[in-house]
């Protein structure tokens, strides 16, 4: 390895050059937890004085590359192509009619869901490849914290509104607009998260499917 | 939520393979087993243990498994695995009462499961010399078998290694405890130090290897990439085969005895370590969680995975089963065939 001094940023992190901005927050998270103080992994690996000066790289490198604008700078000044963000602006359907304005986040922080204990889900997500099961609103949640992305960064990258992407984490189904559109944003959210967008929503739809039609049917007894 | 792959239960064929039907797998040497060492330093870390279950979860999925003890010294493999008391062992062989490998195996409880034990009824019956150990090795590779585990000795002594190095990517188990974490280290570099010596051609070089091995060496070597630039310039050639070598070595992590989220990481954290401060390229396979059952277990003489085919470490097994049967990229080269 080289000596920290002439690393890149890219290799500070431990990441490739094309890596994503999840890629970047994860790696960032596991080579935090590798040079800690009391880090388990590097016991017996790092000489006296070394963590402090290995955490302050991180944290430089950590600092561009999750930073949009200063990554892009950062990359031309080392002649690299622009990286490629996977998270992509909501494109493929029509335009959101006029909405009215996002409510502020006035959530208080304890309805948000509890961070992942240990747990068998948890392997699945970082282990394997294998995305089973069912996905809703707080499994996104979950995976959204395990990740360390906060709503906002993904509302950044996914251009998708934050009260609306919080909704979905919250199911808050009447409060999000038309199916088609939720379609979208949850594909969009998922993308950004990692996760294969055509599995997540199809199986985020069929909640969302069921829980309207209940609401319809009540709609319609109450009439009646 | 689903447990995860090993978690659905599919006619009670875990990782995808329908139980009792003989199935080769669909990579690797085309003739002769697949050998895989479960090594890692430090005694009490469950080598042993993970060598049974892996081996009983790989029989359950419908391979020919051979175990192999090769630790004379503190065998007890063949207790892992419910066999009381072996007949035969690999003492005769090292004896040289008995030559014929196939004659060496114990059937155990569970189908396509065998296993060549290490009981030594005669303490001071000798240990197998290096030549010996070879010619061993050979001879496994000769079984009619899918998989051949070894479950190895702790410490790093070259009777232990040469065991290892059956393969480029053995398995290296480890526990959440510093102790642990910093053998299993100091194991995956003498691993890696004896490949590299046992793989360059010139007295020089080799000299050179042999010296970096001392973390404290006068020449201020302390990385591999380090010594290979120091290689390079000697020798070129020996620089190439050098980084073939580096590059072809893969240890497989196996964390054991997590209880929480952290302990988990720690595999991912340990593989980073490795890339970056001593250039191999650890790979991890997986975890086990810290559970009762495997003294429970035990204490009833049989495999975890086949007493409690349905708890979370049998599950968490055949998981590291999956990932041992899925095709890796091909080494670039570097093996050494003991």
């Amino acid at each position: 390895m080289k000596p920290p001094g002439e690393q890149d940023h890219y290799e500070a992190l431990d990441v490739s050059p094309s890596a994503t901005r999840e890629e970047i927050e994860r790696a960032y998270h596991l080579a935090k937890a590798t040079y800690a103080d009391d880090s388990l992994a590097g016991y017996s690996v790092f000489q006296e004085g070394e963590l402090p000066l290995l955490r302050e790289r991180l944290e430089h490198a950590y600092r561009t590359l999750s930073d949009q604008d200063a990554r892009r700078a950062y990359d031309e000044e080392i002649n690299r192509p622009v990286a490629h963000l996977r998270g992509e602006p909501v494109e493929d359907f029509p335009p959101l009619p006029a909405v009215e304005p996002p409510r502020p986040l006035d959530i208080a922080p304890t309805l948000l869901p509890p961070p992942l204990a240990f747990h068998t889900e948890l392997d699945e997500e970082e282990i394997s490849e294998e995305e089973e099961g069912e996905f809703d609103g707080a499994r996104l949640a979950r995976v959204r914290e395990r990740r360390g992305i906060e709503l906002d960064e993904v509302a950044g990258v996914t251009k998708v509104n934050p009260s609306y992407l919080l909704f979905i984490e919250q199911e808050r189904f009447d409060d999000l607009p038309a199916a088609v559109y939720v379609r979208g944003f949850v594909k969009c959210y998922a993308r950004c998260l990692g996760l294969d967008p055509d599995r997540v929503a199809r199986s985020y739809m069929r909640r969302y499917e069921e829980r309207s039609s209940k609401r319809k049917r009540g709609l319609f007894s109450r009439r009646g | 939520m689903s447990l995860g792959p090993g978690g659905t239960t599919v006619g009670g064929g875990r990782f995808g393979v329908e139980p009792g039907r003989t199935r080769r797998p669909g990579f690797g040497r085309s003739e002769g087993p697949q050998l895989i060492p479960v090594g890692g330093g430090k005694g009490g870390v469950g080598k042993t243990f993970v060598a049974a279950n892996l081996a009983a979860t790989l029989a359950r999925g419908g391979y020919r498994v051979v175990a192999v003890d090769v630790d004379l010294e503190g065998a007890n493999l063949h207790t892992a695995l419910g066999v009381r008391r072996p007949r035969r062992s690999l003492a005769d062989y090292v004896a040289e009462r008995e030559e014929d490998i196939p004659k060496l195996l114990e059937e155990t409880s569970i189908e396509n499961l065998q296993l060549v034990a290490a009981t030594r009824p005669n303490l001071g019956s000798p240990q197998p010399g290096h030549a010996r150990r070879i010619e061993f090795v050979r001879a496994l590779r000769q079984l009619d078998a899918d998989f051949v585990l070894l479950d190895l000795a702790a410490g790093t002594d070259r009777s232990v290694m040469d065991y290892f190095m059956v393969c480029d990517d053995g398995i290296v188990v480890l526990t959440p405890e510093p102790t642990s974490v910093e053998n299993a280290y100091a194991f995956m570099r003498a691993a890696f130090y004896r490949r590299l010596r046992l793989a360059m051609l010139s007295d020089e070089v080799r000299a050179l290897v042999a010296l970096a091995m001392d973390e404290r060496n006068e020449r201020g070597i302390r990385t591999p990439l380090d010594l290979l630039r120091e290689v390079e310039h000697i020798d070129p050639g020996e620089g190439v085969r050098f980084s073939r070598v580096m590059r072809a070595f893969r240890p497989r992590l196996v964390v054991n005895g997590a209880r929480s989220a952290e302990d988990i990481r720690l595999g991912f954290s340990v593989c980073s370590v490795c890339r970056r401060y001593f250039a191999i390229e650890a790979e991890y396979m997986g975890y086990l969680n810290h559970t009762d059952d495997a003294r429970r277990s035990l204490r009833a003489l049989r495999p975890l995975v086949d007493a409690h085919p349905r708890s979370d470490a049998a599950v968490y097994f055949g998981r590291i089963a999956r990932k041992l049967l899925e095709p890796r990229t091909p080494a670039v080269g570097g093996e050494r065939s003991a």
